[in-house]
């Protein structure tokens, strides 16, 4: 009887021990659309065995072996295209064993593996928490700089002929190279705008003539997420900062490297008081402060508010909510003066390679892959953007304000911003400070006041 | 040590159930303290392979940072007004349903619990529904009573935003207080009751005299535990509704610690926000206790 007793409570101990060790394996997080994810950090990556560099130095057409990993975040613009395009990779190279690992939340869910030195071997850097100047300050990409030089894509034309935009330096060197090229503007719906007689917007005056005549009518004309002031720091100011500038560009990348000067040039100031004459006329929706992009999305959709400052991506990411007969027209921006030129702001979603990669050899083929002009109408039909590939895709099926986007982009007149990130500290504090100054908390001084005291921080 | 004994196999039995235990709790939550204090000690991205010592400097830096001051101002400005808040609804609804009598105090004790059951994510996500200029419950209700239509941006303040998450924070706890102190209450046997009511004892009487001093020692435990999870929980509440805005006005130390550590890529400085929390919390416990330091009446 005892010895019964002893046995259960040992055995329950024992259980006890158990039961939480299972629990220690892959602990499944949330996201919905990821195929096979390797996010499970306590178990070891498979390492290859045999030799996963390649020692020829040709192009793709030798065969690749060993394992390839990519990492891709999945926003706005979908993972039609990843699937797709992995999918032929993966076709191209039978041998290879490819990895894919995608999601809403990839990004914090890889971290991790960043940390420790085990990264996979190809990232799409994309999405929130993940910065291109700070992995490159962290030492945490692959020098492109010498690859680049004469690198060509699987149809034979050299890699840097057929970008759109030209990757970011940093201090002279190349660390990532823009896939997507994307414009920030302003939207309104073609269709309300024609049935009122609205005039469509072509720069400052006409756009504050016609935000006039929509808040006579009823409808507030411009609604922007408080909660995440990049966006119209992205769509309004710093086109405006460009165009006060006399379309010089350097001021922004001389902000993006946070040098001092740079913010205390009047162009700045001007471009700020353009926002206070929008807050004083009262053409800023109230309920902007509070709420996140997809409430001002949703309130834009519904005619409640005319104009929103956003990026390209707004129509696929809104796709299952547009109501009918609604159709979006775009502008990059609408802060320069009457007969000025049209700036546009773009950002650009990059592609890597990580220093620590396994598999760098796949990961040059899969650039080369990805870079070809076919790709360009492909990405562009499959996630609603446009693609940093030059590539005519007029005949191609891509949604028409993805084209007319294109237009502008290539258009001669235009002023294109190539892909600026700034210092994380600088960057919030911009926008810590355009959210206080669209509610009136602060002047434009303070603003520049503001800015300028952490780029002295962070030059220090 | 003589094996086989029963002493011995009494401390074996013990042991194995406690040691598993001791284990995790010092692989999960004593060493993730200590990595944190010794992080706060460094300059470090969070991302990097390299890291720089700096000593003390992280907490230097908290010192002329007004932004730890705003967010320890609304920390504390939550655990004041929780505490107020809840103790006050908790008590007056566990008296309610244990004194007064009711026919579906059974009924309204399961409806007062849901809020507790609740994840804090969907509360927050609800509020801020209610919250919601345009379509939000709140300006729709008012906006009943007035002509022209309400359109307060409740979450848009310019500085008194975080008044508004005050409510839902209050009504997300009130349950699981209000269960603790309804237990406590049916703890008093009922002749001390019926012995007042004879002498002629009001309700509110009862309260005061009986019910208060007789519960105080569970109404200790409710405000420290309502003043340690503030402290560190109040994290998620302003990240979903707020975000820390508008423009850092609502930030708590745990949100601002999740900003800069994880945001900006300053780990070292956000773990030292981490130990700053610590330190608040062990303080404020060692005064609160002293404050609400009351010979237990025993009941005899």
């Amino acid at each position: 009887m005892m010895f019964k007793r002893h046995l259960a409570a040992l055995s329950l101990a024992a259980l006890m021990i158990v039961a939480p060790l299972a629990g220690c394996g892959s602990k499944d997080s949330s996201t919905s659309t990821k195929t096979e994810d390797a996010s499970s950090s306590t178990t070891a990556t498979t390492t290859n065995t045999d030799s996963s560099s390649n020692t020829t130095t040709d192009d793709s057409t030798k065969k690749l072996t060993g394992d390839f990993e990519i990492q891709y975040f999945v926003g706005g613009y979908g993972d039609k295209w990843w699937k797709k395009v992995i999918a032929d990779f993966k076709a191209a190279n039978p041998d290879l064993n490819v990895k894919e690992s995608g999601g809403p939340k990839i990004n914090d869910q890889m971290k991790p593996r960043w940390v420790g030195g085990n990264p996979p071997d190809f990232v799409y850097i994309d999405g929130p928490n993940l910065n291109d100047r700070q992995m490159v300050e962290d030492g945490q990409l692959e020098d492109l700089t010498d690859w680049m030089k004469d690198a060509t894509n699987i149809d034979g034309t050299k890699i840097s002929d057929i970008l759109a935009q030209p990757p970011q330096l940093f201090d002279g060197k190349v660390y990532d190279i823009p896939l997507v090229l994307n414009s920030w503007g302003v939207f309104w719906d073609k269709a309300l705008f024609q049935e009122k007689g609205w005039e469509e917007p072509k720069d400052w005056q006409s756009f504050l003539a016609v935000s006039d005549k929509i808040k006579a009518a009823g409808v507030t004309p411009f609604i922007h997420t408080g909660k995440y002031p990049y966006y119209i720091n992205g769509a309004i100011l710093y086109p405006a900062i460009v165009s006060a500038n006399n379309n010089d560009i350097s001021i922004l990348q001389d902000m993006a490297d946070s040098k001092v000067e740079a913010f205390q040039q009047p162009a700045v100031l001007t471009a700020l008081n353009k926002i206070v004459e929008l807050r004083d006329k009262g053409f800023i929706d109230k309920a902007s402060i509070q709420i996140n992009h997809t409430d001002s999305q949703m309130l834009f959709l519904q005619h409640k508010d005319a104009f929103i400052p956003n990026g390209l991506w707004l129509p696929n990411e809104m796709a299952k909510d547009v109501p009918g007969g609604f159709s979006f027209g775009f502008i990059p921006s609408v802060t320069q003066d009457s007969g000025g030129k049209v700036v546009a702001n773009t950002s650009t979603a990059n592609v890597a390679i990580a220093k620590n990669a396994k598999n760098k050899e796949a990961a040059k083929a899969f650039l080369q892959f990805i870079f070809s002009e076919a790709q360009a109408s492909q990405w562009a039909e499959l996630s609603g953007a446009p693609s940093n590939i030059k590539g005519d895709i007029s005949s191609s099926s891509a949604p028409s304000h993805v084209k007319d986007a294109a237009r502008y982009l290539t258009d001669s007149n235009t002023v294109v911003v190539p892909s600026i990130t700034f210092n994380a500290d600088v960057d919030k504090a911009m926008q810590d400070a355009t959210d206080a100054l669209t509610i009136g908390k602060i002047t434009p001084e303070e603003w520049v006041q503001r800015v300028v005291d952490v780029a002295k921080k962070v030059k220090k | 040590m003589k094996l086989g004994t029963n002493a011995w196999q009494r401390n074996l039995f013990i042991a194995t159930f406690i040691i598993p235990t001791f284990l995790f709790f010092c692989v999960f939550t004593v060493y993730p303290v200590l990595q944190a204090m010794y992080y706060s000690l460094y300059d470090w991205s969070g991302s990097s392979d390299n890291k720089t010592f700096i000593g003390l400097d992280n907490f230097k830096e908290m010192l002329h940072d007004p932004i730890i001051w705003i967010g320890m101002g609304n920390d504390y400005f939550l655990v004041a007004g929780k505490i107020i808040g809840i103790m006050i609804l908790a008590t007056f609804f566990a008296v309610a349903l244990t004194r007064f009598k009711f026919r579906l105090a059974n009924f309204f004790r399961s409806i007062f619990f849901i809020p507790n059951v609740i994840s804090v994510v969907v509360i927050g996500v609800l509020w801020n529904f209610i919250y919601n200029p345009q379509i939000g419950f709140l300006n729709s209700f008012l906006s009943l009573f007035t002509k022209d239509k309400v359109d307060i941006t409740w979450l848009g303040f310019t500085s008194h935003t975080i008044w508004m998450l005050l409510p839902p924070a209050i009504w997300a706890g009130i349950g699981f207080y209000m269960i603790l102190l309804i237990a406590a209450i049916q703890g008093i046997p009922e002749s001390y009751y019926e012995a007042s009511s004879l002498e002629g004892a009001g309700q509110w009487h009862q309260f005061r005299h009986i019910t208060l001093p007789l519960i105080w020692e569970q109404m200790k435990v409710s405000i420290l535990n309502i003043m340690m999870t503030t402290l560190n929980g109040s994290f998620v509440i302003v990240m979903i509704m707020t975000n820390g805005g508008p423009d850092n006005t609502t930030q708590v130390m745990g949100s601002y610690l999740y900003q800069m550590a994880f945001t900006q890529y300053h780990f070292g400085y956000g773990a030292a926000i981490g130990v700053l929390i610590l330190v608040l919390s062990m303080i404020t416990t060692v005064i609160l206790q002293r404050l609400m330091r009351q010979e237990t009446i025993e009941i005899s």
